[in-house]
């Protein structure tokens, strides 16, 4: 346990995470109100995944976890992008 | 630091637990995604029906709860009872707050008529089935989380409990971490909700 | 309960239905589940009974159409989620993996007795709503029939599946933090029994699978009540998103079924040949593969359904590809078998049933896996039959082997030798009896779920029927015999097989610990001695 409390990152490296995800948050409210040719969606999607990415990492401590949590993580990001990606190969491609 | 921490058996199975949950909701985003590319019009227009102000703000009050589950685990871990407690009623009460302003949101939906029950105000503009299909996924989909969050906040609260009443707090550590590793999901799910049901089409 | 129970063993820990219901022992509730899905077995049984009765005749008298509807529908429903999905994991995973790996329990015992609940609740659920009013939409729930059309009991049936959903889920999530966090140490991945390796990869399918299950089930009563449209064309929505999202779980849901199965069958056959398993890597590797790639292949259930023919396509590759890992798999059994001392006891008899009924099951499989024949063959008997040589000649054959292996192992008797081989004989025969015909049907064009027909398919017909009634006596007679074993069977010792896992080194039936002392480690799993022949009992 003492361990634990050694390893234990500062306050601040927090609050820092924190204050990047409401940064990403003003970013893609902002960006959302400005035409980007169809590119708002995917700038959308890939500041959500950064926050995602973010709480994961830090927040859910993945960046110290054992192999076996990262796994079970990775897994359920890889069957969801089956899913999605299987599925849309026939809505995409429906004639 | 660099040594990987072993997660613990509850951890694990959390972890585990959670995999299955992101596949739950998985199925709301990958019918939402089907219904958006049949509908990209009717999603468009209903989305700009959606309440953005009460949504970005409930996007920040969530991330914040978030920063206080984590700030709570680090309490708890170094055996810093008070604090521990605070943080965690502090986590409980943002999402009390979010809940509270979904409630207002809803409330305000229900008064432009934008439940897609009888008299649905988007009936008669273009691509009517779209908008339909979109509200009917917003109020699924922000439904789905509430009650998870609602299942976080009676969590949060009973451990809080357990926590101020602890004479180490830092035998309940494992549990304030387990615990926060399902906040931060209903977080994260949180986190694409947002750009899905409130951006889709602001220019 | 009987003399050969010493006081320490598990079922000697206490003799009350309060010391049964509040048990957290994983024995114990291994043995809750056994009796349950015996009795959810029974009633799947006798719906299937009524259906091959009304098959008989060209123009059945015995039952209207509806009802007709309704009983394939309880049939399948009732076997697929309250028998066939925990039936191997839930009874022999639940006694074994812990006992196989070294261990005192699972590793969240209280969770394993809420799996329990959940699974009792919801199937009664069900079954109350089966039988007082019933559900005509098949086990596929398909829309938009069974949102928009049917007025059957959908619904109240789909929210007792929905229950039982989160007990596969809890059942799963208890195996995989078991196998990775409990094995005692030194039993490292590779040599870890391969029925502990199939229940392993069945609990992935049961974590991730079950819950895409759970929301469709969701979406699909909201979409009857409130008349949401996701699923309606008339609506704007997309019906084809309804079949993607069912059988992202139910296809590889059937490979929860048949994983276990092929991880029995492992254990049996290297017993029963005294060889170690030929290929023990590829074995295991090919558990995860045919686990892994049963993910990628559930379009083939839509070839006609108006999926794009690309997508058609590549579901129809990829569903190729899982008969390699499945070949592996038979092809590594008979070489177990090749120059083996075998013996035909009675678990060997259902495995060896359970390799040639597999191997027609795969083998029709790929006619089905065909793009083009499909189209002829798809909703005919064929695919009837296909699936039950997978289902019930695959995995229940299978769990009668491991029934009839760990019998003296759970209960610490004996059965009749010669009434469980001959059980197995007429199980076999029965079964082959009763599908085989209707490969041909199918071939010939009868369309499934139909209770009215042309008179030339009755011939088959019968002959499907005739089969039915000797499976029927057939799966009443271990039912008798393992019931007289209890009483009268003579005591069965600590490994009556001479067989190799660490569930053979503790007493029968084990002590409520599991292990009295330390168990040994082998080196290697299955490290039969060439030539030593198994002991007779």
């Amino acid at each position: 346990m003492s361990e634990r409390v050694h390893s234990s990152p500062p306050v601040g490296s927090y609050v820092t995470v924190w204050a990047l995800l409401i940064l990403l948050l003003a970013l893609t409210l902002g960006s959302s109100f400005i035409a980007l040719h169809g590119l708002n969606f995917a700038v959308n999607l890939a500041i959500a995944c950064a926050k995602a990415a973010l709480v994961a990492v830090f927040f859910m401590r993945l960046r110290r976890s054992d192999a076996l949590t990262r796994l079970a993580a990775a897994a359920a990001v890889l069957w969801i992008l089956i899913l999605v990606s299987l599925g849309l190969a026939d809505v995409l491609t429906r004639v | 630091m660099s040594v990987p921490h072993r997660s613990s058996v509850g951890e694990f199975g959390m972890w585990v637990f959670l995999a299955s949950e992101m596949l739950f909701f998985s199925v709301l985003f990958f019918g939402y995604l089907v219904t958006r590319l049949h509908h990209p019009l009717g999603f468009a227009s209903a989305s700009r029906h959606t309440d953005v102000v009460i949504g970005s703000v409930n996007t920040a009050v969530l991330l914040t709860s978030s920063l206080m589950m984590a700030l709570a685990g680090r309490s708890a871990a170094a055996g810093a009872r008070r604090s521990a407690a605070g943080l965690l009623a502090a986590t409980a009460g943002f999402g009390l707050i979010f809940l509270a302003l979904k409630g207002l949101e809803y409330a305000h939906d229900a008064q432009h008529q934008l439940v897609p029950w009888r008299d649905f105000s988007l009936a008669f503009e273009p691509d009517a089935g779209g908008t339909r299909l979109f509200f009917w996924l917003y109020f699924i989909m922000t439904g789905a989380h509430a009650l998870h969050l609602l299942i976080g906040i009676t969590l949060v609260l009973t451990l809080m409990v357990v926590v101020a009443r602890a004479r180490h707090a830092i035998r309940h550590a494992e549990t304030v971490e387990i615990i926060g590793l399902y906040w931060h999901l209903v977080d994260v799910v949180w986190i694409f909700l947002y750009p899905l049901l409130y951006l889709v089409s602001r220019t | 309960m009987n003399a050969a129970v010493s006081p320490m063993s598990y079922l000697g820990a206490g003799y009350s239905l309060r010391s049964w219901l509040t048990t957290q022992d994983h024995k114990r509730i291994a043995i809750l589940y056994a009796v349950s899905i015996t009795a959810f077995f029974f009633i799947g049984g006798a719906a299937a009974t009524l259906i091959r009765l009304e098959l008989l005749s060209p123009h059945g008298t015995l039952v209207t159409a509806e009802t007709y509807n309704k009983l394939f529908t309880a049939h399948g429903v009732i076997m697929v989620w309250f028998f066939l999905i925990p039936s191997i994991p839930a009874t022999l995973g639940n006694f074994l993996v812990p006992l196989m790996i070294g261990a005192h329990d699972l590793a969240f015992p209280r969770l394993n007795l809420l799996s329990w609940y959940l699974y009792m609740f919801g199937a009664l659920f069900t079954l109350a709503a089966l039988i007082a009013g019933g559900v005509d939409t098949g086990w596929t729930f398909y829309t938009p029939f069974s949102t928009m059309f049917s007025s059957s009991y959908v619904v109240a049936t789909v929210a007792g599946v929905f229950i039982v959903g989160f007990s596969s889920i809890l059942t799963g999530l208890n195996f995989i933090v078991t196998v990775h966090r409990l094995r005692t140490p030194g039993l490292g991945y590779f040599r870890l029994p391969l029925f502990v390796w199939a229940i392993y990869a069945t609990s992935l399918i049961l974590v991730l699978a079950t819950p895409v299950l759970a929301m469709t089930l969701v979406l699909l009563a909201a979409e009857r009540l409130f008349g949401i449209g996701i699923f309606d064309p008339a609506l704007g929505g997309d019906p084809l998103l309804f079949q993607h999202l069912f059988w992202f779980y139910s296809h590889p849901a059937v490979y929860i079924m048949i994983l276990p199965a092929m991880g029995v069958v492992s254990e049996v056959i290297t017993c029963f040949a005294r060889k170690p398993i030929f290929g023990y890597h590829m074995m295991a590797y090919a558990i995860v593969a045919i686990a892994s790639i049963g993910f990628l292949v559930w379009g083939h259930h839509m070839f006609v359904s108006g999926q794009s023919m690309y997508a058609g396509m590549t579901f129809s590759f990829l569903s190729y590809l899982v008969a390699i890992p499945s070949a592996i798999k038979v092809f590594n059994w008979t070489a177990t078998l090749y120059k083996g001392s075998i013996s035909f006891a009675a678990p060997m008899l259902y495995a060896l049933g359970f390799i040639l009924l597999f191997m027609l099951g795969g083998l029709t499989g790929l006619f089905l896996a065909a793009l083009a024949l499909d189209v002829h063959l798809t909703d005919t008997y064929f695919v009837v039959a296909h699936f039950h040589y997978i289902m019930v000649g695959g995995a229940v054959m299978a769990y009668f082997a491991g029934i009839h292996f760990w019998w003296p192992k759970i209960t610490g008797r004996m059965y009749s030798a010669r009434w469980a081989q001959f059980a197995a004989v007429v199980i076999f025969v029965g079964f082959n009896v009763t599908f085989f015909p209707q490969y041909l049907l199918g071939i010939e064009g009868m369309p499934r779920r139909y209770h009215d027909y042309p008179s030339e398919f009755q011939v088959l017909h019968v002959f499907s029927s005739a089969g039915a009634a000797i499976l029927a006596l057939g799966y009443l007679l271990p039912f008798v015999y393992l019931a007289w074993s209890l009483r009268f069977g003579p005591p069965a010792g600590a490994n009556p097989w001479n067989a190799r896992g660490l569930e053979w080194q503790t007493p029968s039936p084990p002590p409520e610990d599991n292990f009295p002392s330390k168990p040994d480690i082998p080196t290697r799993p299955y490290d039969y001695a060439a030539g030593a022949a198994a002991a007779s009992t």
